[in-house]
C-alpha cells in the first residue's frame, strides 16, 4: 500500500506492507499527526513555532527533552565539521535563497550567525544575539522520517519504508526479508533517478542543490552556505548518505556537501556509510551498489 | 559493504548523540494492546487417593473457576486491565496423618466440605512514562468466607540502552483469617498475614531471534503463617499445625523466549527458590508455541518442580523430637512433580477461542536428591479450561 | 542441591555475556520479537491461572513482577 501526502514543502509517500487496512491507516494517521507536530515545532518557515519563540526571546529557556536532544546533536555535528553545519546559519541561508545578496548583506548576516553567539547548557537555551535565525532545516525531516517509521512500528507495521521527499526510513524489510529498493534522484534532471538502491537497514538521505540551485553569470551557486564565509559551496550537486537511522544518514550526507568535493569525499570514506556522491558534471563516485 | 568493521570515531560519535533522539522499544511487550475482553474457564479436579492408606473420603478437591478480564487504553499514554475470578471449591483435603504399620504414614483427610466460594478482583494501570518507560500500578481483593486479601503493588521499566530493559518494583499484601467452625475444632479466631515483596530484572534483546530476562525476587511474611485447618501428630496427639511467625524467600527466575521460525517459538524458563524454612526448590519450565496455517496455534509444554521439605516437616512426630515448630502439611514436605500441558488457540477476525489441557503428578519419587521424609498428601490433578477473547481493534 | 545451583549461574553468566557481546538489534530487525508468541506472556490471564494452581499446591511461591494477593489455598 502507498500514501502520498505533502508536508514541509516536500512530495512524502508512505509504503507499508503485509498489514490489514486498519493497520495501515493507523500507520498513516501516526506518521500525518507526527510530521504536523514536528513542523508545527521546528518549522523556520513560522512565525508560531517553537523554534520561532526560542530565537525571539532574550531570557534563558529551558526547553523540552526531545529540543535538548537535537540542540545535542547539532552541536555535535557544529563541533565534528568545525563550525560548517551550524543551526544558527538561519540568516544566511534565507539571504540566498533565490538571489544573490549584496556583500553588505552578507556581512549584517554573518553578524547574527555563529553557534558562539548561542549558549547552550542542557537544558538550558540562551540566545543572547537579537535578530537571529535558527534552522533546524537539515536534521527535522530526517528526524522526522525515523520517528514516523519508529511509530509505524508501533502500530504493528512490519514492512515499509517512510518517505519523506526524498529522505527515507526503513520501517522494515519486506516480507519476505528482501530490502526495499529505492531510487536516488538526479541531480539537475526533473523527475528521474540517478541510481536505484537497496535499503537493508535504516534510512537514506540526500543533500542537493538540484531543486534550489541558482545560476548567476553562468555560475552555479547551491544553496548550501558555509557559514563561516557567507558563500555557497562549490562541491558535490549530490549526497546520498545510507546509515542506521536517516537523521544520521541526512547529517553525514548535509556535511559531505559543506565540505566540498575533495574533503567531502575524503570524510564520507572515513566514514565508512555506504554514500553516492554526485558532482557538477554528473559523475557519480561512492561505494552504494547500484 | 563491510557491515562488521566497527564504526569510525566520527559515526561512533554521531550515533551516540542521535540515540537519544529516537527511543526504541527494547521489547515488544510493553506495545500497548488493543482493547479486548476475555473470558476463561477452569475445571480444577485432584485424583482420588491411591496407593497411601487413608483414613476418611479420598475424594480431593475439585474448583471451578470463571475469570473475566479487560482491557483497554485511558487516554493516550495508560492502559487499564481489570480482572475479576470466581471460584467454587469443594472437596476434602489432608487433614493430618499418623504412623501405621512400619511407620508407613496414613492420611487422614477431613471430611467432604461444603461448597465454598472465592470471588477476587484486580486492577492494574499501566502508564507509559516517556522515553519508554513504564510505570504499572496495581491493586487487588480477594474475599471468600474465611479470608480476605488486600494488595498494592507498583512496578517501573527503564530501558537501559536499545537492548537492555531494567524493571524494579514492590508490593504488599495484607490478609485476614478467620477459620470457619473455629470454636468447633478450638482453631484461633482471628489472625492476619502480612506480605512484603520486592524484585528486580534485567531483560536482554539477545538477537531478532530471542530475548532473555533474568529477575530476583525476595519476600518477606510476618503474621500467622501456619494452616488453621490442619494438624500434626506428635506423639500420641493431635496438635494444630504450628509454624513460625515469620518467612523470608528469595528466588531468582530466568525466562528465555527462542524464534525458532517465523512461526514457532521456544519458552523456557527456570526459577530457583530458597526460604528460611529450609525450603529449596527448582522449576523447569518448557513449552513450544507452534503457529499452523488457518490461525491455529497448538502449544505443548512440560514441567517439572522439585522441592525440599521445610525443617520442621514430618508426617508424624515424635514427642521428644519435635521442636517448637511442626506442620505435616504435604505443600511443606519433599517431592518432585512432572507436568505436560497442551494449550490450542484459534482466530476468527476478533474472536479468539482458547482451550486446553493440563495433567500434574507430584511424588516423593521425583524430588531430586530425594525427599528425606514420606509425603503422603503429594497430589495429582487434572486441569481442563476453555475460553474466549474479544478484541476491539 | 548445590551443584546445580553453580550450573544455573555459570549458564546465565554465560548468556549475559553473550548478551554484551552481540551487535544490537535495529528497530528495523525487531519484527519478529513482535509477534504474539515472543512475549513474556503471551496469554496473561492462563499464566495467571496458572501459577496460582502452582502456587496453591507447592511450597513456594510464584512468578516474577510484583506479588499478588493471598488466598485461602496455600
Amino acid at each position: 500500500m502507498r500514501f502520498e501526502f505533502s508536508t514541509m514543502g516536500c512530495p512524502c509517500a508512505l509504503h507499508v506492507e503485509d498489514v490489514g487496512d486498519d493497520v495501515a491507516r493507523r500507520a498513516l494517521a501516526a506518521t500525518l499527526a507526527e510530521v504536523d507536530r514536528l513542523d508545527r515545532k521546528y518549522s523556520h518557515y513560522r512565525d508560531d513555532s517553537l523554534l520561532a519563540t526560542l530565537q525571539r526571546s532574550s531570557e534563558s529557556i529551558d526547553v523540552d527533552d526531545e529540543t535538548a536532544n537535537l540542540f545535542d546533536f547539532a552541536a555535535e555535528l557544529n563541533r565534528q565539521s568545525d563550525g560548517l553545519f551550524d543551526i544558527t546559519a538561519g540568516k544566511l541561508t534565507r539571504l540566498w535563497d533565490g538571489r544573490k545578496p549584496a556583500q553588505k548583506e552578507i556581512d549584517a548576516a554573518l553578524r547574527v550567525t555563529g553557534w558562539h553567539r548561542i549558549e547552550w547548557n542542557r537544558p538550558t537555551l540562551h540566545v543572547t544575539t537579537r535578530n537571529m535565525h535558527l534552522d533546524f532545516g537539515g536534521l527535522v525531516k530526517e528526524y522526522a522520517a525515523d520517528r514516523c517509521a519508529e511509530l509505524c512500528r508501533e502500530v504493528g507495521v512490519q514492512s515499509g519504508v517512510v518517505d519523506l521527499g526524498g529522505d527515507l526510513a526503513l520501517i522494515g524489510p519486506h516480507a519476505n526479508g528482501e530490502a526495499w529498493i529505492v531510487g536516488i534522484k538526479a541531480p539537475r534532471a526533473e523527475g528521474k533517478a540517478a541510481a536505484s538502491i537497496a535499503l537493508p537497514r535504516g534510512g537514506l538521505a540526500t543533500s542537493g542543490d538540484y531543486e534550489r540551485a541558482l545560476i548567476i553569470d553562468g555560475k552555479r551557486y547551491s544553496h548550501i552556505v558555509d557559514p563561516r564565509s557567507g558563500w555557497p559551496i562549490e562541491g558535490f550537486a549530490s549526497v546520498s548518505v545510507v546509515a542506521d537511522s536517516c537523521l544520521v544518514a541526512g547529517s553525514a550526507s548535509t556535511l559531505a556537501m559543506l565540505l566540498g568535493i575533495e574533503r567531502g569525499g575524503a570524510w564520507l570514506r572515513e566514514l565508512g556509510l555506504p554514500h553516492l556522491c554526485i558532482d557538477g558534471e554528473g559523475r557519480i563516485s561512492g561505494d552504494i551498489k547500484i | 559493504m563491510n557491515t562488521n568493521k566497527r564504526p569510525s570515531p566520527s559515526l561512533s560519535l554521531l550515533l551516540a548523540a542521535s540515540a537519544a533522539l529516537v527511543g526504541h522499544k527494547a521489547h515488544a511487550e510493553e506495545t500497548s494492546t488493543a482493547p479486548s475482553i476475555g473470558y476463561r474457564f477452569n475445571v480444577y479436579d485432584e485424583d482420588a487417593f491411591s496407593g497411601a492408606p487413608v483414613i476418611g473420603s479420598d475424594k480431593r478437591y475439585h474448583v471451578d473457576t470463571q475469570q473475566l478480564d479487560f482491557s483497554g487504553n485511558v487516554g493516550e499514554r495508560n492502559t487499564l486491565n481489570v480482572d475479576a475470578t470466581h471460584e467454587v471449591m469443594s472437596g476434602s483435603s489432608p487433614w493430618y496423618s499418623i504412623p501405621g504399620p512400619n511407620n508407613k504414614p496414613i492420611q487422614v483427610l477431613s471430611g467432604a466440605t461444603i461448597r465454598d466460594h472465592r470471588s477476587a478482583i484486580s486492577a492494574s494501570l499501566m502508564h507509559d512514562a516517556g522515553g519508554n518507560s513504564t510505570t504499572t500500578g496495581s491493586v487487588s481483593y480477594s474475599a471468600e468466607r474465611d479470608y480476605h486479601a488486600t494488595a498494592i503493588g507498583l512496578e517501573h521499566t527503564i530501558p537501559l540502552n536499545t537492548a537492555l530493559t531494567l524493571g524494579f518494583g514492590g508490593s504488599l499484601s495484607h490478609d485476614v483469617i478467620e477459620p470457619t467452625d473455629a470454636e468447633i475444632f478450638d482453631r484461633i479466631r482471628h489472625a492476619q498475614k502480612n506480605t512484603y515483596s520486592a524484585f528486580g530484572s534485567l531483560s536482554w534483546v539477545l538477537n531478532r531471534a530471542s530475548v532473555l530476562e533474568s529477575g530476583i525476587q525476595l519476600n518477606y511474611q510476618s503474621g500467622y503463617l501456619s494452616d488453621p485447618y490442619k494438624l500434626a501428630t506428635v506423639g500420641e496427639a493431635q496438635l494444630p499445625d504450628t509454624r513460625p511467625d515469620r518467612r523470608t524467600e528469595a528466588a531468582w527466575l530466568v525466562r528465555y523466549r527462542l524464534a525458532i521460525n517465523d512461526n514457532a517459538a521456544l519458552h523456557a524458563d527456570s526459577r530457583v527458590a530458597v526460604n528460611s524454612w529450609g525450603q529449596k526448590s527448582v522449576t523447569l519450565d518448557a513449552s513450544l508455541y507452534q503457529t499452523l496455517p488457518g490461525d491455529w496455534q497448538i502449544i505443548p509444554g512440560v514441567r517439572y518442580y522439585t522441592q525440599h521439605s521445610a525443617r520442621f516437616y514430618a508426617p508424624f512426630f515424635d514427642a521428644n523430637d519435635a521442636g517448637s515448630f511442626y506442620s505435616s502439611d504435604y505443600r511443606l514436605g519433599g517431592f518432585g512433580s512432572v507436568a505436560g500441558h497442551l494449550d490450542l488457540r484459534k482466530q476468527f477476525g476478533r474472536w479468539e477461542f482458547t482451550a486446553g489441557m493440563e495433567r500434574y503428578h507430584a511424588t516423593t519419587r521425583y524430588a531430586l536428591g530425594g525427599a528425606n521424609a514420606a509425603n503422603p498428601g503429594a497430589v495429582s490433578y487434572t486441569r481442563i479450561f476453555a475460553g474466549l477473547d474479544y478484541h476491539f481493534d | 542441591m548445590r551443584p546445580d545451583f553453580r550450573l544455573l549461574i555459570l549458564l546465565v553468566v554465560a548468556a549475559l555475556l553473550a548478551g554484551c557481546a552481540t551487535k544490537p538489534v535495529q528497530p528495523w530487525e525487531r519484527g519478529r520479537l513482535a509477534k504474539w508468541d515472543m512475549r513474556w506472556d503471551p496469554d496473561p490471564m492462563q499464566a495467571a491461572a496458572d501459577d496460582h494452581a502452582h502456587f496453591s499446591k507447592e511450597g513456594t511461591s510464584g512468578a516474577i513482577g510484583a506479588a499478588g494477593g493471598g488466598c485461602g489455598c496455600n
